[in-house]
């Protein structure tokens, strides 16, 4: 070897054990091992630059278009959590679903809903999921809803001012009993009674808050979320699809039921048009 | 005094501003996918044009990547980042089959995709991803992806440049939606290739992007078949 | 966003064997927000016409009064009825004296002839480029998804029940993809005798 040193052959890639393509395999997929690691564009300053890239060479505009716009609600009550969602994804004004799970099983003890950039808010919950798992492993117990939501918190805080774009709600019931924490891709944190988050959300405010209080039965508190978010579709365009309810309670959460907004829409309406020839 | 010399003045080759240029990497090569499961089956068809704006580079380039026996990727959109995703997930596959000496079942090889995109959260493959395939007991399933790998499964779904010309005809026609005293089941294999004919062909005379042929992927437990059909060329 | 989709809208209209359809929905929204649930976008300009119009919501009304007008005037002064040809021919020219400043609709016409009764379709761009298509014409934010359902489920010499269930089926499903339109539909079958309208039910989300 004593030539190809004198040569300078060593500064050759041709000696190296690795091949070049595999390395790239494993350099195109490094979040697969540590799982906050994600690519960064190849030019500098690219937060200020990203926008240069939305036209193609022939100067068309790309369409890259997340999908995006939700109603999600939240709310304490005597009874535990009750979350409720909509489930339409939007990529502009073209519905890409009416279909989408907006509720994400953390584990038995934890729910995470979803607002905002989709896979934003699927891709980070499944990591916060592996690290729920990871904990519990660790110590022997279950994660509480706090530690739970500061590590989603600090995650998607390291990113911050990168264009991630996620709202959510982190309910779970441990040792202190219910929890419900906001969450969002700004680096906000904070504990609460009553949420809703996304486009839809002041529709959402109005009708729970005109409802709300935390003496509410099982079936008014379902039926409240449900009615807020049915409201929120009805105003809000980029709201629609099924009406998703879960409660949590201290056994873990229950599925409570799936509507379709147009079943809905003509029971509420019904409803309406009795009470009025009653009068 | 220093005498003022005039700068010599060539009018054939005279300079303009400094122009700012912008390195754009992506390019919208068209393409369209449309993919139908059902119980046993799941068939994907794309078209078979790779253009660039008003020009066409090829009427004969199949979108559909086979991952495995029981696994198809449709890709419309930018070539040369599917050319470079489906290289990273061939090679994935084939690693996964070395490791665990199995071959990885298709909501498996969903979410990895899901995963590989999202890698690229800040620099996005500017693709339309479609993944077919049977699940672990035998059932045909699409996943349809968003450019940063948010992934929903679905009995069918189109994708690509007339995604939204075609989409809200098979929830018509595949889904059931709007129809009355119709039941929703899944429609026979037959049904499902004549649809992916004709909602083809509906594309192919409004959406220029999309034309040319269509290769069609048959997948089943026996395995994948391949079908082509032409449609117009202009 | 462009000002087209600001207020958003859906409308399709279809040639049959002696009769032609027309249909819209009935939302009036300002973007996301979902203001009215009955908004006409769609005018009977006579016996057999009828007149659509896609687009910014103000400029509707506007461009709506603005036809009436000529269209009264024209019908005064020649004591004879306005056919949907001339009709067009008036809109098209009426959209290009704003060729620099116009108005943000693209209307579409559908009508049979006041002596012939053959059926009579069109559509224009904002500027008034009229397009005399023999199927179909569609128009709005949906414009995408209506020419994807139109494009098979349309064919040709179909009678008035056909007519409606092919443009009814086209049009909710297509408003049932775009966010911005929908929330309720009319449509509207002219024949030679008469004019049927129909509501639809349709998805109210």
């Amino acid at each position: 070897m004593a030539l190809a040193e004198i040569c300078g052959l060593q500064d050759f890639d041709t000696f190296s054990n690795e091949a070049p393509l595999q390395g790239d395999v494993f350099n195109y997929t490094k979040n697969f091992e540590n799982n906050m690691n994600l690519g960064l564009p190849p030019f500098p300053k690219f937060t200020e630059n990203l926008s240069h890239l939305s036209k193609d060479e022939s100067g068309r505009e790309l369409k890259i278009k997340f999908d995006h716009g939700t109603t999600t609600l939240g709310f304490q009550y005597q009874g535990g959590v009750v979350l409720a969602v909509d489930s339409r994804a939007t990529g502009g004004d073209f519905i890409g679903s009416q279909t989408m799970k907006k509720i994400v099983e953390i584990n038995d003890f934890l729910l995470g809903t979803l607002a905002g950039g989709a896979a934003d808010c699927v891709y980070w919950d499944r990591v916060l999921a592996k690290q729920c798992r990871m904990y519990e492993l660790r110590n022997r117990e279950r994660i509480s809803v706090a530690a739970a939501s500061k590590l989603m918190a600090n995650m998607v805080y390291n990113y911050k001012g990168m264009g991630l774009s996620m709202g959510m709600m982190i309910a779970g019931w441990d040792k202190r009993g219910p929890q419900l924490y906001y969450v969002d891709s700004e680096g906000t944190r904070t504990p609460g009674q009553v949420f809703s988050v996304g486009s839809g959300s002041i529709f959402a405010f109005g009708v729970l808050d005109a409802g709300y209080k935390w003496e509410l039965k099982d079936d008014e508190a379902y039926e409240l979320g449900r009615r807020a978010i049915y409201h929120a579709t009805h105003r809000d365009a980029y709201s629609g699809g099924i009406v998703r309810v879960y409660h949590m309670k201290s056994t873990g959460w229950v599925h409570i039921d799936n509507n379709d907004c147009m079943d809905l829409h003509y029971k509420y309406q019904q409803q309406k048009e009795d009470s009025l020839n009653e009068v | 005094m220093a005498s003022v010399v005039p700068r010599p003045h060539y009018p054939d080759y005279s300079t303009a501003a400094p122009v700012n240029h912008h390195f754009s990497p992506y390019a919208d090569n068209g393409g369209s996918i449309v993919a139908i499961a059902g119980d046993d089956y799941v068939v994907i068809g794309g078209d078979t044009r790779l253009s660039t704006g008003f020009q066409i580079y090829t009427r004969q380039q199949s979108k559909l990547f086979s991952l495995s026996k029981t696994t198809v990727l449709g890709c419309a959109g930018c070539w040369c980042d599917t050319l470079t995703l489906t290289r990273l997930l061939s090679a994935r596959m084939q690693m996964y089959e070395q490791e665990h000496n199995k071959v990885m079942s298709t909501p498996a090889a969903a979410q990895m995709l899901s995963t590989v995109l999202y890698y690229k959260r800040f620099f996005p493959y500017y693709i339309s991803n479609m993944l077919v395939g049977l699940d672990n007991d035998g059932k045909g399933c699409v996943y349809s992806y968003d450019p940063i790998g948010h992934c929903e499964r679905s009995n069918y779904r189109a994708g690509g440049s007339a995604g939204a010309l075609l989409q809200p005809l098979l929830d018509n026609q595949v889904g059931m939606k709007n129809m009355q005293n119709i039941k929703d089941e899944s429609i026979p294999l037959e049904r499902a290739l004549a649809i992916i004919k004709d909602v083809f062909v509906s594309a192919a005379e409004r959406d220029i992007y999309t034309g040319d042929g269509i290769h069609i992927n048959i997948i089943t437990k026996d395995g994948i078949k391949s079908d082509s059909f032409p449609l117009r060329k202009d | 966003m462009s000002i087209l989709t600001y207020n958003g809208s859906a409308m399709v209209a279809m040639k049959g064997d002696e009769c032609v359809s027309i249909a819209t929905d009935k939302r009036f929204g300002i973007q996301a927000h979902t203001v009215s649930m009955d908004f006409p976008k769609v005018f009977e300009m006579g016996p057999h016409l009828y007149l659509g119009l896609p687009g910014l919501a103000t400029d509707i009304a506007t461009v709506y009064e603005k036809l009436r007008f000529r269209k009264n005037l024209f019908e005064l002064r020649e004591n004879r009825q306005m056919s949907p040809q001339i009709f067009g021919a008036m809109v098209s020219n009426m959209l290009y004296e704003k060729r620099f400043g116009p108005f943000f609709v693209e209307p579409m016409i559908a009508g049979l002839h006041p002596q012939t009764f053959k059926p009579y379709i069109c559509n224009m761009d904002l500027i008034g480029c009229r397009n005399e298509p023999v199927d179909f014409v569609t128009g709005g934010s949906a414009s995408a998804q209506l020419f994807g359902m139109c494009e098979s489920l349309w064919e040709p010499n179909m009678g008035p029940d056909d007519l409606f269930e092919t443009t009814s089926q086209a049009l909710v499903n297509a408003f049932d993809r775009d966010a911005i339109s929908g929330w309720g539909a009319t449509v509207y079958i002219i024949e030679k005798d008469k004019v049927t309208t129909r509501e639809l039910k349709t998805r109210m989300d």
